[in-house]
């Protein structure tokens, strides 16, 4: 094997990522369709799994911002995404602000403390980042799992139906299809925010931090603002879907900051596919689908999982988005060369 | 008085022979990093199938001195073929930290689902191969924990001396330095990869089967150990030795010592917070790499 | 160009319409395939993970008492399906699996979840979608209490009935006696010495200190220096499942099981670490709700066919999940329906029989009110050496919800 196809590498910059658009196209129609579909036959569990699925995504699309973009892997994400669930929760539940304020008010406290973690972090490269970020979400779901104001081991329940106000309509987040959409429309629009970042000379410069930080400096940048601006940014994403969590369930508990749910991102975001930001969605979607029907049949779903896992890592290193943009491109230059 | 003969000196007795048994389980991690630069997730289900071996051996009718010698060899060609089918693969890529920190992580997933399924969920114990203990002026140590003290220490001096005092130990400095230039003065680095991970492993093992009686064994055992042995291993700097035989000792002191005055639940993030200070100040952690110092 | 384009993304369109359309239909087909008759009960306990032997005797004991019931005829001719979903033990892995239950599987009843963080999760998620449910497991005083919810039921016994249990048998033991506590530092952990504390200390024994170690904790011996030092004649503890094992495994080593009375929590020691923690178990006292041991007639039929279908005796888990399904069959039979409505009017203040005898559920706060047991482990059995009466044990109704 050739040295090129285990890097989980950045595909090339390219002016326009039109393969990445493609599948956030093909995304929303069958979402669409799936909806259309759903509302006929009355369909409630799917849609809300779906919602799950799409709340993790921006959890994926998270650590891919990290690991895709800036070339460091988070192994803490979930700090950040339980930093956001417990915020609204607690906005929702006991100050009864209503959708806007949680969602404002967690990305308000998110601010702050993810710059505290991010000045932490990002002195450290390589894998002492990744320690590192494994410690502090170890810590924080530690400490909120003793912390009896928060629930301790048993969570905060009680969140009742959220009503989302437009302003020109309003959506009951307690419906499921209207929930779906929602989430859907948030996460494309969230892809289509960030790809754009991505290709504003801000992604370029991550980019350059990802392939050569030590070069940086010579372009008059100093790498590391935009390591921390690409981790402050990083957890917002994570929070503001972290946000959406209570809405969905109704409770948050510290499992959601634990471990495992850093590294189901991160397994979500190499299956579908680091560096292109689509990808994860893809992948939270297979994953969350595939743990679901799995989880069903065997309680060795951690087994399976992680075997698909070993194997995307070793023989699908460009994962979901990888393989279509490849078929993509094929496409593309068949037709041009007819 | 009594704080004394009661508390505080059985604190630090105690707290030594648990910062034994963290150094043991860190060392293998630090030595493989040291040399590969690889971050072992999988680790902890090393030290964790350690455990399980000893349960099958012994299971077996084997004496649990013979399983403390067996294990180790056991668990060499575990870790060897592991090097040469997981981490060769991806090594010469330009990610091969995150690459091979996901193939462990990967490893560590399945081999705890693996340990449920050959082993059941619930916890095995392994008997107590000493029993009793020793008073001195009242201080009260089991003669195990003394044992685990006195071989513990042994397996790290060995560990130091094989790497800093043996032409082998010599070979794996210089590829962990530089490992063209030794691959050019004949050094089979491939191998000594591969042999070093083994090594590491094999540590891992042999830990597994020490602190068996001690700790017992049941699946998930090597992720509750294993946030302890990364920060002694961050703050000792990566792939040092010495450093990871200090700071073992310090922080378990210090989690020991800490645990008197305040909650328990909080004297780990108060280690986790010495680390944090540690690298503001010294991002490399207290002491340098194998090969540079 | 463009029309090519346009020609290309008519095929992804078509094939992207198919990829969700298959799939729903295939849920519909599998969906509506089985029959309306089928009484659907869903088990959503933890099958892997840390809690999984807990969940391995709540599937025994529920499969057990399906299996008869189904052999005499079901429940109200109906016969009963189970459906098994892994909780993880993660409240988070539970409300999702717990909306396929109730929306996908359409299950009628639902039980099986252990942490109490699952069991107020999935009450939550019950009452949204109409449905009941009932823990067999969880002991936290929440569930019935500050936290009830008229869709919640209970079974088993509660920390605080288990605490004011053995705190009268402490008493009449050794009266005056010096307490020490130590517990796993979480919402469990604390309850349980919180509840056992209060109790103690209203039967006049004294409590000389108190510590919670964090859970999934190596090394217990940091700690034995401040017991030591304390001089406590007794030791509560209220550490479970693997952390026992160590926990007792160091105290044996530091000699200090011989000079203490060990008592705890019924979660403390228990079938599933029994066995691994073989002599360093001996003498340990707690209150619980069930024991192999009950000499009666029902509850040996029930030991010995738990035995021939599993080649392992019940625990209390086992006893208490076996027990559930008799006392839903009573109520779907009383109420004449197995709608949510007219099950719960059925089970509030229903009487049924369970191997460890009869139990009432108290219309108040869906709590079941049941006889206790002091029990003491002798050769790794756990021996009965006192009743207690369940009425006594119970305690008032907290539950302002309902």
């Amino acid at each position: 094997m050739t040295q090129k196809t285990h890097t989980i590498a950045v595909p090339r910059i390219v002016s326009k990522n039109n393969a990445g658009h493609f599948m956030a196209v093909v995304l929303a129609v069958a979402a669409l369709v799936f909806y259309l579909i759903g509302v006929v036959i009355g369909e409630v569990f799917y849609f809300r799994l779906a919602c799950e699925a799409l709340i993790f995504s921006g959890l994926a699309m998270s650590v891919d911002i990290l690991l895709g973009y800036t070339g460091l892997l988070s192994l803490g994400q979930a700090l950040f995404f339980g930093l956001g669930a417990y915020t609204s929760t607690l906005l929702l539940r006991d100050w009864q602000t209503g959708f806007w304020l949680a969602l404002i008010g967690s990305l308000l406290i998110t601010a702050p403390i993810s710059l505290l973690c991010g000045l932490i972090a990002i002195r450290a490269r390589g894998v002492y980042f990744v320690l590192i970020t494994f410690g502090l979400a170890q810590v924080a779901a530690k400490s909120v799992y003793n912390v009896r104001e928060l629930g301790a081991s048993d969570g905060l329940t009680g969140v009742s139906v959220v009503t989302a106000d437009f302003l020109l309509f309003k959506v009951n987040l307690g419906h499921a299809p209207s929930l779906f959409l929602l989430m859907m429309v948030l996460t494309l629009s969230t892809y289509f925010i960030l790809d754009y970042l991505m290709h504003l000379p801000f992604g370029r410069l991550l980019h350059a931090v990802r392939s050569n930080e030590s070069r940086v400096p010579f372009l008059g940048f100093n790498p590391q603002v935009y390591k921390i601006i690409a981790y402050i940014l990083a957890a917002e994403i994570a929070a503001l879907f972290g946000a959406f969590y209570p809405m969905l369930r109704g409770f948050v508990s510290p499992e959601l900051l634990f471990f495992d749910t850093s590294t189901n991102a991160v397994i979500a975001c190499i299956i579908g596919g680091v560096g292109t930001l689509i990808g994860p969605i893809f992948g939270s979607l297979v994953f969350t689908t595939v743990k679901s029907i799995v989880g069903s049949y065997t309680e060795y779903h951690v087994l399976v999982i992680g075997t698909l896992f070993m194997l995307a890592v070793v023989f699908f290193p460009k994962g979901i988005a990888g393989y279509f943009k490849s078929r993509y491109d094929l496409l593309h230059r068949k037709r041009e060369n007819s | 008085m009594d704080i004394i003969q009661f508390v505080l000196v059985p604190q630090i007795l105690n707290g030594l022979t648990i910062g034994i048994a963290v150094v043991l389980v860190a060392l293998g991690m630090t030595i493989i990093f040291g040399l590969l630069d690889v971050i072992n997730m999988a680790h902890g289900e090393f030290y964790a199938l350690g455990g399980y071996l000893a349960i099958s051996l012994l299971a077996c009718g084997m004496n649990f001195w013979v399983t403390l010698l067996a294990v180790p060899l056991l668990m060499l060609p575990v870790g060897y073929l592991t090097e040469r089918f997981f981490i060769q693969r991806v090594f010469h890529s330009q990610d091969r930290h995150i690459l091979t920190l996901l193939l462990t992580l990967g490893i560590s997933i399945i081999l705890q689902d693996i340990f449920k399924l050959g082993y059941g969920p619930n916890t095995l114990r392994v008997q107590m191969p000493i029993s009793g203990g020793t008073e001195f002026f009242g201080v009260f140590l089991p003669n195990y924990r003394a044992f685990i003290l006195v071989t513990g220490s042994l397996i790290i001096l060995g560990t130091w001396f094989l790497i800093y005092k043996t032409s082998l130990g010599a070979m794996i400095r210089a590829s962990a330095f530089d490992k063209e230039m030794a691959g050019s003065l004949g050094v089979p680095v491939r191998q000594i990869y591969a042999g070093t991970f083994a090594f590491g492993v094999a540590l891992a093992g042999v830990s597994g089967v020490l602190l068996a009686p001690l700790y017992s064994v049941f699946p998930t055992m090597g992720h509750d150990f294993i946030l302890m042995a990364f920060v002694v291993v961050i703050v000792g700097g990566m792939g040092s030795l010495v450093g990871t035989v200090v700071a073992g000792l310090l922080l378990t002191q210090v989690q020991s010592i800490s645990s008197l005055f305040i909650s328990p639940a909080l004297a780990e993030p108060l280690v986790f917070s010495i680390m944090i200070v540690v690298l503001i100040f010294r991002p490399q952690g207290l002491f340098g790499k194998i090969g540079t110092g | 160009m463009r029309i090519k384009s346009f020609r290309m993304l008519k095929r992804y369109a078509a094939v992207t319409c198919i990829i969700p359309v298959v799939l729903t239909v295939l849920l519909v087909v599998t969906g509506s395939s089985i029959a309306a008759e089928v009484l659907k009960v869903g088990i959503l306990t933890p099958l892997s993970k840390t809690y999984a032997p807990i969940g391995q005797q709540v599937r025994w004991g529920i499969e057990l008492a399906a299996k008869q019931i189904n052999a005499q005829g079901g429940i109200a001719g109906r016969q009963v399906e189970l459906i098994f979903e892994d909780s993880e033990a993660n409240p988070a892995v539970a409300t999702q699996k717990a909306e396929k239950l109730f929306q996908k599987d359409n299950v009628d009843f639902l039980t099986g979840t252990v942490n109490s963080g699952a069991t107020l999760a999935v009450g939550q998620i019950a009452e949204r979608n109409n449905k009941l449910i009932a823990t067999t497991v969880s002991i936290s005083g929440k569930i019935t209490g500050s936290g009830c919810s008229p869709n919640v039921f209970r079974v088993n016994a509660h920390a605080g009935m288990q605490a004011n249990a053995l705190a009268n048998w402490l008493a009449g033991q050794q009266p005056g006696g010096q307490v020490y506590y130590i517990g796993p530092d979480y919402e469990m952990g604390r309850n349980a010495v919180a509840s056992f504390r209060k109790q103690a200390e209203l039967n006049k024994l004294k409590s000389v200190g108190e510590v919670f170690a964090p859970l999934g904790n190596n090394d217990y011996s940091p700690y034995f220096g401040k017991i030591r030092s304390s001089r406590p004649d007794i030791l509560y503890t209220s550490v479970a499942g693997n952390d026992t094992v160590r926990l007792f495994s160091q105290l044996n080593e530091y000699n200090m099981l011989k000079k203490l009375l060990v008592i705890g929590a019924s979660v403390s020691v228990t079938s599933q670490n029994i066995t691994a923690m073989g002599n360093n178990a001996e003498n340990f006292v707690t209150v619980s709700g069930y024991s192999p041991e009950l000499d009666t007639p029902a509850n040996k039929t029930f030991v010995s066919d738990f035995n021939a279908a599993y080649q392992s005796n019940p625990d209390l888990y086992g006893a208490d999940s076996y027990g559930l399904l008799w006392l839903y069959k009573a109520a779907v039979e009383k109420a004449g329906s197995s709608s949510t409505e007219a099950v719960r009017e059925a089970l509030e203040g229903l009487t049924w029989d369970t191997p460890q005898g009869q139990k009432i559920m108290r219309a108040e706060d869906h709590q079941a009110q049941a006889d206790l047991f002091v029990v003491k482990v002798k050769g790794g059995k756990f021996v009965i050496l006192d009743g207690v009466a369940g009425d006594i044990a119970i305690g008032k109704d907290t539950c302002k919800h309902f």
